[in-house]
């Protein structure tokens, strides 16, 4: 049972992952708390939902498609409304007020198109495997494998590549890396797709597994938040970590509490963290000369 | 006619609702996500005083106000020391845990299946049992509730907390102390949210907990930056504006389904909009520096 439980929080701690790294490789790069990413993941559950339900198409297409679109449609918001706001030097918090109604926007026009009840990608029973006392449904499978291709790749890319260094020179000083010849937009542009291709690929996978509603974008874009913090902001590996202990934790509270606790409990300890570790548990506390925003 | 006064009572409601957040987020520059959840224990604290205790209304409520007053303390002490983003995300998490305790503790709050036959307010034996009445008895606390609100952000207190707002650390300067500014700012707002609570709880004479979700808490923030943070009269235009913009889309024919989202849409368009061209919303002095 308890084996079984942890199974299932590792499985949700990838799930997390990929939806905190996504939002991690925007907030660390330009400080938005992008609250429209939950958006995001809601709009590429229900492309998935329009191409495989809708029309038919073959499930690699529609997921390929369905990320690919995500990831437009996070630059479009970065191009259109980020953009704007960051040239005239809004403050940060206009930004988030802004993602807030691009958010309630968003989600609305989806419940418009699509309507409020929840929609199953793949009705009956799925396909299970048996390993060490522990059952794992085929999607729930596919979804490991996702992350463990994705997340390693990605945190290298982030530590080992140029493009890697670029982004963390802007994540550490914006105004610098513009005078050493850095493209701010173009690398913002870059942080708003790929994070949003990441939020596409988690809603896809985690629609496939329980199906979606309007509102699934929330308490994923939490669940992210939440992670970065707990694990580190400013790092990238951090939210990977904080994903998987908030994904055993949940299991435990799953075990010893209810179910029904879970959001309180996960909400109690961010605000724990805040408190008593704001810097996470892979950040180091930054001098205040550090500090840019 | 009656459909008139209840638009009237529900923009009373959102008047003093929106008016209590913005002495927190216009006049202090405080980005609070958890006014929903001052609105729910308010509602909830008069219910119960009026159902288990025997209160009557009007005592009920004047004890909800120092209680969710009270309980506001338990995150502004600790979150008033975090800034900006970190802020906005602890009340958020507060918002998120009251929702959970008022959705799960069954025992006190009746959960998900709501407090059904809440008693009509009756005020020294004056029973408001008519929507006319309704709009009336919920005007005249209106009309008291601004009217406080009013004294405040134009007395020396209102002055300090407009300073602590745009330099925190001049403020500090000349000797005022800003934590406690800004936690007696955000008490005070709670407190006022308890108010609208009650007379929610007194007019619909049923709750549950859906009508106090976060994003109860986002709607109650967009009426504060829509109708114009940091002034008097923003809000209070605020809350007309989005009690009536449903109204109205209903008189173009939309169905209710339809209207529910477009509503939402139009409202999350618009705040994309202000915060591009206007982010000091329609009214107000305070763009959110």
């Amino acid at each position: 049972m308890l084996i079984q439980l942890l199974a299932n929080g590792v499985v949700n701690g990838c799930m997390y992952a990929l939806m905190a790294l996504g939002f991690a490789l925007i907030y660390n790069t330009t400080k938005i708390f992008h609250v429209a990413h939950g958006a995001v993941y809601t709009a590429g559950a229900y492309l998935c939902y329009v191409f495989l339900i809708q029309l038919h198409w073959p499930l690699s297409a529609a997921l390929v498609l369905a990320v690919l679109l995500a990831a437009l449609l996070g630059a479009l918001i970065e191009w259109f409304v980020y953009a704007p706001l960051f040239r005239r030097d809004a403050s940060l918090l206009v930004a988030l007020l802004s993602s807030l109604g691009l958010y309630v926007a968003l989600v609305n026009l989806i419940a418009l198109l699509f309507g409020n009840e929840t929609k199953v990608l793949r009705p009956g029973i799925e396909k299970t495997y048996h390993a060490f006392g522990v059952i794992l449904t085929r999607i729930q499978v596919a979804q490991v494998v996702a992350a463990a291709i994705t997340l390693p790749l990605l945190v290298l890319l982030l530590k080992a590549t140029l493009w890697g260094k670029i982004i963390r020179a802007v994540r550490d000083n914006p105004t610098l890396a513009q005078v050493l010849g850095v493209n701010l937009g173009a690398v913002r542009l870059a942080v708003f797709a790929g994070g949003s291709a990441l939020a596409g690929l988690a809603a896809c996978l985690a629609a496939l597994d329980v199906g979606m509603d309007p509102q699934v974008g929330m308490p994923a874009l939490l669940i992210a938040a939440v992670a970065l913090i707990v694990g580190g902001v400013g790092t990238f590996e951090g939210p990977v970590i904080g994903s998987f202990l908030l994904g055993l934790l949940q299991s435990l509270v799953v075990w010893r509490i209810s179910a029904r606790w879970m959001d309180a409990i996960t909400f109690a300890i961010l605000i724990v963290f805040l408190l008593f570790r704001p810097e996470g548990l892979a950040g180091r506390r930054r001098r205040l000369e550090e500090t840019t925003a | 006619m009656n459909y008139l006064w209840h638009i009237l009572v529900m923009i009373n409601i959102y008047a003093i609702l929106s008016s209590s957040l913005n002495l927190v987020a216009g006049y202090t520059g405080l980005l609070s996500m958890c006014h929903a959840a001052f609105y729910g224990i308010g509602a909830y604290t008069t219910t119960l005083l009026m159902m288990q205790l025997g209160f009557g209304f009007v005592p009920a409520m004047l004890l909800a106000v120092p209680f969710t007053a009270l309980l506001s303390l338990v995150i502004a002490v600790p979150s008033l020391r975090l800034r900006g983003d970190y802020f906005v995300l602890a009340t958020l998490g507060f918002q998120i845990i009251v929702f959970g305790v008022l959705y799960n503790w069954v025992a006190l709050t009746r959960g998900p299946y709501g407090i059904p036959g809440i008693p009509v307010p009756s005020v020294a034996g004056f029973e408001v049992n008519t929507v006319f009445r309704y709009f009336v008895f919920s005007g005249l606390l209106a009309a008291a509730c601004l009217a406080i609100v009013w004294l405040l952000v134009h007395s020396p207190f209102g002055r300090l907390l407009r300073a602590v707002r745009d330099d925190e650390i001049a403020a500090a300067a000349l000797g005022k102390n800003a934590p406690r500014v800004k936690t007696t700012a955000f008490a005070s707002g709670a407190a006022f949210a308890a108010i609208p609570g009650a007379l929610f709880a007194g007019y619909m004479r049923y709750i549950d907990p859906t009508s106090f979700t976060l994003m109860e808490a986002i709607f109650i923030l967009s009426i504060v930056v829509i109708g114009g943070a940091g002034s008097f009269l923003g809000p209070i235009v605020g809350s007309a504006f989005m009690v009536l913009l449903p109204e109205v889309l209903r008189f173009l024919h939309m169905p209710d389904a339809v209207a529910a989202n477009m509503r939402q849409i139009i409202y999350g368009l618009l705040l994309i909009v202000l915060m591009r061209m206007r982010p000091q919303g329609f009214l107000g002095e305070y763009g959110f520096k």
